[in-house]
């Protein structure tokens, strides 16, 4: 398939805007389940007898965190395919 | 515009400056945090100094790992075969897209495997009978900090060596989508690497530091690391999957 020139540009931009998106977007939730799992260790190593709990509240917090993460990739891949 | 052989140099020198330079930000900074806790450490445990000075040496050639990385690639940018025609406007594209994913890849593992070596100093001060269990959980933390920084480097490895050649007959419009999509590609690995190199550091940080306070907890502390530095990896692959997707799917 061959594109006029502003077709072209229109495509590059949204793919552009994509590998912006996923890129930024894994910034936070990376920094953020980190810290989320860090604090757990410190959790658990203080107080063992509750690891079960400590490792459920880490999950489900890293679970919340990570869902920005899930829309950088949604919209990464609208960006690149449905454009 | 008309493509000669300059613009693939012009891409190549500008992506090994970019890829050395930002890439040995965070690695300084990585290395001098492990030397400054090692230092303050033995201020601290004057009799344990020769373990404390193994664990931050070692803390800080594991830190190095992702500069190094960016110096081969940039190496690589360098003498390749730059001054060949062939390929034209996606090599490269290509080229500079390979710089920026390695340079921008190597800033949070960096970061990260710099925290995690400075809390296992301050933690083998704390605790020089452990100091052998400390360092090994501080080599697996940076290991899994830095492979973040592993995932860059494949991208930029298959941006410099498996790029298709550019067809004769192609219009503008499709040339500027696929060498827009290999600089994306590389953006995408780049940034997105920082944030889980960063998180799996602090993890991994907290992990040694609490393995000093708490020495007998050490398995259930090395799980929870293991477990948090797998969730928060996932956003890495996100990433990676989304530059794949950029260089092989367009």
């Amino acid at each position: 398939m061959n594109l006029t020139l502003a077709q072209g540009i229109v495509k590059a931009s949204a793919l552009l805007g994509a590998g912006l998106c996923m890129g930024m977007g894994a910034l936070g939730p990376g920094v953020g389940e980190g810290f989320v799992a860090g604090k757990a260790c410190e959790g658990i190593a203080r107080s063992p007898e509750n690891a079960s709990l400590i490792t459920r509240t880490m999950l489900v917090g890293q679970a919340v965190s990570e869902s920005t993460g899930i829309y950088s990739l949604v919209i990464a891949l609208l960006l690149i395919f449905s454009t | 515009m008309a493509f000669s052989v300059e613009h693939i140099q012009i891409a190549a020198y500008l992506g090994a400056g970019i890829c050395v330079g930002i890439g040995a930000v965070t690695t300084g900074i990585g290395s001098g945090i492990i030397a400054g806790e090692g230092a303050y450490g033995i201020v601290k445990q004057p009799k344990a100094n020769e373990q404390i000075f193994r664990t931050m040496l070692i803390g800080q050639a594991a830190a190095q790992t992702a500069g190094i990385f960016a110096l081969v690639i940039s190496m690589l940018l360098i003498y390749g075969r730059s001054d060949a025609p062939e390929g034209g406007w996606f090599r490269a594209a290509a080229y500079l897209a390979a710089g920026l994913a390695m340079g921008l890849g190597s800033v949070g593992p960096s970061l990260g495997a710099g925290y995690s070596g400075g809390q296992a100093c301050k933690s083998v001060a704390r605790m020089p009978k452990h100091g052998n269990a400390i360092m090994g959980n501080m080599l697996i933390g940076q290991a899994l900090s830095q492979t973040s920084a592993i995932f860059a480097l494949v991208v930029a490895f298959l941006l410099m060596y498996s790029i298709p050649n550019q067809p004769a007959d192609i219009s503008m419009g499709r040339i500027i989508v696929k060498s827009v999509a290999l600089i994306a590609s590389g953006l995408s690995i780049g940034f997105g690497t920082l944030g889980p190199g960063t998180g799996i550091g602090y993890v991994a940080g907290k992990a040694s530091d609490m393995m000093g306070r708490f020495p007998n907890e050490k398995s259930k502390i090395m799980r929870t690391m293991f477990l948090g530095a797998a969730v928060s990896e996932s956003t890495a692959i996100y990433s990676l999957v989304v530059s794949f997707l950029l260089i092989f799917a367009l």
